[in-house]
């Protein structure tokens, strides 16, 4: 859990209807506050109130909460909702400009991708969690992190695909008989993506409790009736060479290598010892006349 | 040495080294005009040479390279100036960009004007990344430790050469300068700065140019696709690429490379939904920006996430409106990983099209089955599994049904082809006229040949030449055993 930490960009909690996300979300949420980080809060799933509940007052006044819960429409046109509507309000946090590292949460991302055409989205998300210098040309410092809830099953996969290729981090919920799992997926840019599983719980005051996982006993991609390929069995000749072949084959004189007493023996016009000898023995098609065929021409 | 002065923009030491060379390669200063007095980069006497280009030997198309020499030669030569180059992203974008950013790289060195366009990273920052260009004197260190360090300790006895490749000379990486075409570069080191402020570049980044209150009226062509078509017009346009301002001094090669085209940051969501209303966006782009290629000297790289676009008609017409396409597919998280056929390479690399430009006939190597690996400091694209050699039948069926995809053709014998992106290159494919050559050599060593069984032997040429000529003991059974006698 602590590389969802330590990278800044979006990360992705998808979760489904077996395991919810939002009490992850909300145990986020608690621990960045806890930090000292800006929470910036844009609630459109779940009322103001039941989003406050369950944390205590010292963490509720450090969320600034943005609501799109109690009217998306502005049909009350009380001045009180956000101007704008939810691209507004997107936009509206990426031009913030206080200094410091900030945390916003997005609650939820799937009524977002809902209410807004999928690029526009992307185009937002990208430019929010990619705030590094807003005057231009100042290294960044500080992360910011931004947390999307998604709901896996209402979306089909090119939503989906288009929002993984944007993220940094994905926190996929599952789990068996009880205990709840994280599979974490991280990407850091132009590296390899490091998958971790996790177990955790979370406590009645959203406070993250990280467990000990069981290791997966499934190895789903090894099919026992496949053998596993092993490409030297039918080779012809040996690669493997035991010692003693290897020490004949190293003291092998090879043709091409001009030792001096290859050279003498080539230099000396020795004409007893031939360094070539060529066996020929006659075959029943080979033609022994050694008459110049040409002779019989008149020319 | 005319030819070889006219320098591109911005790299003043390319003048110096072909000075140089000039130099020392001649001994009076009367010098011959003619076409073998030049620079071996230029096509004839006539045609001033561009600097990092080269005429292809096939068709004398202008070439350009992309930055990875083994790409290059599977490519037939190079990028043809004028085409676009696309690239399949793989699932996570890691090797794309680092091809993107090879070409970048390579037209930086070259002195070539850069337009670098992306919607997710800044270009500048795109340019701090790129990889720094090999110098002579440590590249052949570098190599060799990097060859040393993957070795087993089994395989660390250097290889006895017993042919007469021994004595030719092994083939140079090369140095910096731009007289060379392809260049090789160091993953591990950025490229220095003075390099890319010498450099000119323009930079498109999405974002920036879209303002949110602009009000968008629908188009044919997404706004970001509108914009990017425009950016690139005026660009060329007035740097005269496309020769509409003839009293510029030297032409010189636009590289273009567009990030991530197609993905929802553009503004367009084939990515998003099977059945989008501007589904013919990106192909209109394609086709336009194709246009403004072909009638100027750029090349263009694009990186484009295939794997995300739902429909798939959409890519079939992409891949039609492209020269070149080349895929990526890497293993990460896919059940090759484990696969041990695949257990050196970080992924496949397929050639999918190769252009036919002024031409009847393709240019596409035979070999079909390519892998990729990245290592720390070089990229390298290998032919799949060597071992192949002497398989039959069966093993081929059997192969099939684990679902692998080593080609199936018969790759008999000495098909060690290695297309490496390094210095070292042994001698690629071995045929009959090179066994028959050496046979008179070996004639005067130890072997001894009968006549008819020597017919049998160069009958079965491949097979027995393969075990007198790596003195490989040959296993029990084998055919070469009873025809001819070995040591």
């Amino acid at each position: 859990m602590e590389s969802v930490w330590g990278l800044g960009g979006l990360v992705l909690l998808r979760d489904s209807v077996e395991w919810e996300g939002r009490s992850l979300l909300k145990a986020l949420v608690k621990k960045s506050a806890l930090c000292g980080e800006q929470v910036h809060i844009l609630g459109c799933e779940v009322s103001e109130d039941e989003f406050r509940e369950g944390f205590d007052s010292s963490i509720n006044s450090r969320l600034v909460y943005h609501d799109l819960f109690r009217d998306p429409f502005n049909w009350s046109q009380a001045g009180e909702a956000l101007p704008g509507g939810p691209l507004g309000a997107l936009r509206a946090l990426c031009r913030r400009t206080e200094p410091g590292p900030v945390t916003i949460a997005l609650d939820s991302l799937s009524w977002l991708l809902l209410h807004l055409p999928c690029t526009t989205l992307c185009q937002a998300l990208c430019t929010l969690s990619q705030q590094h210098s807003p005057l231009g040309g100042s290294p960044p410092v500080e992360p910011v992190r931004v947390l999307g809830l998604l709901h896996m099953e209402l979306h089909g996969p090119g939503p989906m695909g288009a929002l993984s290729s944007l993220a940094q981090t994905e926190v996929t919920l599952s789990g068996t008989a009880g205990q709840a799992l994280a599979h974490i997926l991280c990407q850091r840019p132009r590296q390899h993506p490091t998958h971790q599983t996790q177990c955790f719980s979370i406590l009645p005051d959203f406070s993250l409790d990280l467990q000990e996982g069981p290791p997966l006993e499934s190895q789903p991609h090894l099919d026992p009736h496949i053998p596993p390929v092993e490409p030297t069995t039918h080779l012809t000749f040996n690669l493997h060479l035991s010692k003693k072949e290897r020490e004949a084959k190293d003291s092998l004189t090879l043709p091409f290598q001009f030792s001096s007493e290859k050279q003498q023996a080539l230099l000396r016009p020795g004409p007893s010892q031939a360094t070539s000898n060529i066996f020929y023995e006659p075959d029943v098609y080979d033609d022994l006349d050694q008459e110049d065929p040409d002779d019989d021409l008149d020319v | 040495m005319a030819a070889a002065a006219t320098c591109g923009t911005g790299a003043g030491n390319q003048g110096c080294t072909a000075a140089a060379a000039a130099g020392k390669n001649n001994v009076t200063s009367f010098q011959r005009k003619g076409p073998r007095a030049s620079v071996p980069d230029s096509g004839c006497a006539r045609l001033v040479s561009i600097a990092g280009t080269r005429p292809s030997v096939r068709n004398g198309q202008l070439l350009v390279s992309t930055g990875l020499p083994a790409l290059d030669q599977l490519l037939g030569g190079g990028l043809a100036v004028g085409t676009v180059l696309l690239i399949e992203e793989d699932k996570y974008n890691i090797y794309s960009s680092l091809l993107f950013k090879y070409f970048l790289a390579e037209g930086v060195i070259n002195g070539h004007t850069l337009l670098v366009a992306s919607a997710k990273e800044d270009p500048a920052d795109i340019l701090q990344e790129l990889p720094a260009p090999l110098l002579d004197d440590n590249c052949k260190k570098d190599f060799d430790e990097d060859v040393c360090n993957h070795k087993t300790p089994e395989s660390n006895i250097k290889m006895k050469i017993a042919w007469r490749y021994q004595l030719l000379p092994k083939m140079e990486p090369g140095p910096v300068s731009s007289s060379r075409f392809g260049h090789y570069y160091d993953l591990s080191k950025r490229m220095p700065q003075e390099l890319i402020e010498a450099s000119k570049w323009h930079g498109f980044f999405f974002p920036e140019k879209l303002s949110p209150t602009l009000n968008i009226e629908p188009c044919s062509l997404t706004h970001g696709y509108i914009k990017l078509l425009q950016f690139i017009q005026n660009v060329i346009y007035e740097e005269g690429f496309d020769g509409s301002n003839p009293q510029k001094k030297q032409k010189n090669i636009l590289r273009i490379g567009i990030q991530n085209l197609g993905s929802p940051l553009w503004g367009d969501d084939i990515c998003c939904t099977e059945n989008c209303d501007n589904s013919h966006s990106l192909t209109k782009f394609l086709y336009v920006l194709r246009g403004l290629l072909r009638t100027s000297l750029s090349a263009c790289i694009i990186t484009m996430p295939t794997h995300l676009i739902q429909n798939k008609a959409i890519i079939a017409r992409v891949t039609n409106l492209s020269d070149t396409v080349v895929g990526l597919e890497s293993f990460i998280g896919s059940e090759r990983e484990t696969n041990p056929l695949y257990k050196d390479y970080h992924g496949l690399i397929h050639i999918r099209q190769i252009p036919r430009l002024n031409n009847l006939i393709y240019d596409v190597s035979d070999v079909k089955d390519l892998a990729f690996k990245l290592k720390r400091k070089l990229f390298t694209i290998e032919r799949v599994n060597v071992y192949r050699v002497g398989v039959g039948q069966r093993e081929r069926e059997r192969e099939s049904q684990a679902d692998s995809t080593v080609s199936t053709e018969p790759t008999v014998g000495l098909n060690l082809m290695t297309l490496r992106s390094g210095p070292e290159s042994k001698p690629k494919v071995l045929g009959a006229r090179q066994l028959l050559e050496t046979r008179e050599e070996h004639l005067s060593s130890r072997l001894l040949i009968l006549t008819q069984a020597e017919r049998l032997c160069m009958g079965r040429r491949f097979f027995t030449a393969f075990h007198i000529f790596n003195e490989l003991p040959c296993k029990g059974g084998c055919i070469c055993l009873q025809t001819c006698q070995t040591q």
